[in-house]
């Protein structure tokens, strides 16, 4: 048996990151691909300064998401405000200030490493070589290879290169991670969490690996039937989100019903149920008249995606 | 000034050949001013000439390298527009401010003119190069000059002497750029990658994008594509029919051709045959306005429009290479040698149809040129387009895989099949149709079914490749 997930849950405030300036506001986004609704009059701010991990099945939006939210691909309906301005297409200032890493990366095949990135250092204001230099050589990046003679994870690896290179505010990943390797992954994660010590770095950061959200403490946003269900601080959905489980001899023909459940099932003689802010005196007393026993645990992050995206 | 250097380069990044090229022949238009300057005046209109040809030339290539810069990622670099401007704004003055000083130095006529009839060069090489199907834009202006050439001969001198003309070409040159730039600077969703052994022909050069570079269709281009997909669709869903209710050998060919080749089926093959002739009964008749031509000329013309296709597919077998180990999966063949068989008599279809189009293409170019022997003309084409089909087929199946190994083995393939078309009409025509018919066959299908199966047999040994790729 499944409660109604989340069609309840409010975005909930971030306490500590509330007094924050949002970086990124986004108001009743609309995007449709010929006769699919992708996005549906999607809410949502980012405020400065934080990670957020965006969470979502396949084909739920995210790549879209991010790409309308940098002008990359035209918007049906509502707004997109980044730094403050409308984001009607890529331009200003505030693009020197703006990191994007791409789910694939397939441009300029016909460029060599080095070349591209001196085409795109051209441009921005801030470069920062000797970043460049260390990951290029760490990430064994030969730049006098062409893109095209580049695998899909050496792309990935130069794609991150050159977005994390402008030392940007805002640094948007679209999948990042899932072509490179372990040791890259880890190299990657560790630069992140380094950009992000200095002031006023925000991160939004789309992917399906939740150790690597976990271990940059994100806050997480989930968006499911286009729209971004709620974005909340990875520790207070933690603190939040528990999984119940009841079990008995005789089993379940189906979960009880508690107060707060978000989803429930039914598993051999186990009653496993989601809930948002458990009252443990009622869970007992239900444990009690159900004549089961009950314990209590703090979902992974990965459990809680499975259950509710 | 770095950005513009690094945008400058880019054209000697992609295209060196055409980069240098153009800049020889500037340096020889500049050598031929100066001497020009110096008091020689015949070699004034050879460096005006010149410049002329390395103008266009360099300028479609930088509507080439516009092509492949303007991504929608590229956007997000900081003021990229405005730096494309700047670039454009150097641009001018190295290819229309200084030639003007010269000219002005030398005491030219008309600098408004010549400044604007050089920008409308620049212009044209642009639009020609960042979208290749600008030629539309072109046509109306030769089917004027050939359906009016005494008024445009009196417009023209009329024009030079009107104070109103460069601003006429600064109009023109306005809407051209408006035509191949603006598109470039629009951000779209991208369209889906078709697949790379797809072929429409409607092109002889069978131009396809860089990977990587968006696909940008108009209007026009989106419904006719939308309608080979829903024909490829439909002719799939056909041919699983079949298959479930009988599944046999050859339903099992079927099923691998539509999904290798999935707009070679009857009605693509119709529409494209359909869309090919209107574009060439529209070229004939407006542009050339139905100039005599040899029909031996328009015959192997035909033919060789049958053959384009197929570096195209030697082009998309390299690009289909990861794909292909689903269908090595699929198929589960016994040995690689029996999946290498059936990948390559997948592809013997192509001949056929390559014999069918050139036929049709032939019938067409007989009718348009009222040529005086058409089932002359008919019966060379089939025997030489079934023979270059097989021919070309073999080559580009275990042929080079780089470009310029392609290059030659198609213009080897192209020219060799006019010239054998050539000889083969005069043959027939001189030995008659079962002496010199007999002789042709025996010699142009004996060279193509033996390069064939040579080929094919090369092509089983082989081990399949799976490999993506490289560049």
């Amino acid at each position: 048996m499944s409660a109604n997930p989340l069609a309840t849950t409010v975005p909930s405030p971030m306490p500590a990151a509330h007094a924050m300036p949002a970086v990124l506001q986004v108001r009743g986004l609309e995007k449709s691909f010929k006769q699919r609704q992708v996005l549906k009059s999607l809410d949502w701010s980012v405020p400065s300064g934080r990670v957020i991990g965006l969470l979502g099945r396949n084909g739920a939006g995210k790549t879209t998401l991010l790409r309308c939210l940098l002008g990359l691909s035209p918007i049906d309906g509502g707004g997109v405000e980044l730094f403050g301005e409308p984001m009607l297409e890529p331009g200003g200032e505030r693009m020197h200030r703006i990191g994007f890493v791409p789910q694939t990366f397939d441009l300029f095949p016909w460029m060599k490493v080095r070349a591209y990135l001196d085409f795109t250092a051209a441009f921005y204001a801030r470069w920062n070589r000797e970043r460049v230099e260390r990951l290029l050589a760490n990430w064994e990046l030969d730049v006098r290879q062409k893109i095209g003679e580049l695998s899909q994870g050496q792309r990935q690896k130069l794609a991150i290169v050159r977005a994390i290179a402008p030392d940007p505010d805002l640094l948007v990943l679209d999948e990042p991670v899932a072509s490179l390797d372990p040791q890259a992954r880890r190299a990657f994660m560790n630069e992140l969490l380094t950009l992000m010590r200095a002031p006023g770095k925000t991160v939004i950061f789309s992917t399906h690996i939740t150790a690597d959200l976990e271990r940059a403490d994100a806050d997480i946003a989930l968006l499911r039937d286009g729209r971004i269900q709620f974005t909340r601080p990875l520790a207070e959905l933690r603190e939040r989100f528990k999984r119940v489980v009841l079990a008995r001899p005789e089993g379940w023909t189906q979960a009880p019903m508690v107060a707060g459940s978000l989803k429930s099932h039914v598993q051999g003689d186990h009653a496993i149920v989601l809930v948002e802010d458990p009252c443990m005196d009622s869970l007992h007393a239900l444990a009690t008249h159900e004549n089961a026993t009950m314990h209590v645990e703090t979902p992974t992050l990965e459990d809680l995606f499975v259950e509710l995206a | 000034m770095n950005v513009a250097w690094q945008l400058w380069l880019q054209l000697f990044r992609r295209m060196p050949v055409l980069a240098v090229l153009a800049n020889l022949l500037r340096a020889a238009a500049l050598y031929c001013a100066v001497q020009w300057l110096l008091g020689d005046d015949e070699f004034g209109v050879l460096a005006a000439s010149l410049f002329g040809v390395a103008t266009w030339m360099w300028h479609t290539g930088q509507g080439y390298n516009l092509r492949g810069v303007c991504a929608a990622e590229s956007f997000l670099l900081p003021n990229f527009r405005r730096r494309l401007l700047e670039y454009c704004v150097i641009d001018l003055v190295m290819w229309v401010l200084l030639p003007l000083v010269v000219a002005a130095m030398g005491g030219v006529p008309h600098l408004p003119l010549l400044a604007c009839g050089l920008l409308l060069i620049a212009a044209t090489g642009v639009m020609m190069g960042s979208n290749p199907r600008s030629g539309a834009f072109i046509w109306p202006v030769f089917v004027v000059l050939g359906w009016m050439p005494s008024f445009v001969a009196d417009f023209f001198k009329e024009a030079l002497r009107s104070p109103l003309t460069p601003w006429l070409l600064l109009a023109i040159v306005a809407l051209l750029l408006r035509f191949s730039i603006a598109p470039l600077l629009r951000i779209e969703d991208r369209q889906a990658d078709a697949s790379p052994l797809e072929s429409t022909s409607l092109s002889r050069m069978q131009t396809r994008g860089a990977p990587g570079e968006p696909r940008r269709m108009g209007a026009f281009g989106k419904r006719i594509n939308a309608l080979y997909e829903q024909l490829a669709e439909r002719a799939m869903r056909r041919a699983l029919a079949a298959y479930q209710r009988s599944p046999g050998f050859q339903r099992r060919m079927l099923l691998v051709r539509r999904l290798l080749l999935p707009n070679d089926n009857p009605e693509a093959i119709g529409l494209r045959i359909v869309l090919v002739s209107m574009l060439v009964c529209f070229y004939f008749i407006a542009i050339m306005h139905r100039q005599h031509f040899n029909p031996v000329v328009v015959g192997a013309y035909a033919i060789m429009l049958s053959i384009s296709r197929y570096p195209q597919l030697n082009v998309g077998m390299v690009r289909m290479r990861p794909n292909m180990a689903d269908l090595y999966l699929t198929l589960a063949p016994e040995t690689r040698a029996e999946y290498q068989r059936t990948i390559s008599e997948a592809l013997l279809v192509l001949a056929p149809i390559s014999l069918l189009t050139a036929l049709v293409y032939t019938m067409l170019g007989a009718w348009l040129v009222h040529a005086p022997d058409p089932w002359h003309m008919l019966f060379v084409a089939a025997i030489v387009s079934l023979a270059a089909s097989l021919a070309a087929l073999a080559l580009h199946l275990i042929g080079p895989e780089g470009t310029t190994g392609r290059t030659i083995v198609n213009l080897v393939v192209v020219f060799g099949t006019m010239a054998v078309y050539w000889g083969g009409y005069w043959l027939v025509g001189t030995l008659g149709y079962a002496l010199g018919g007999g002789l042709l066959a025996l010699l142009a299908l004996g060279f193509g079914l033996g390069v064939w199966f040579a080929a094919q047999r090369e092509y089983v040994s082989r081990a399949p490749r799976f490999d993506a790729p490289i560049g």
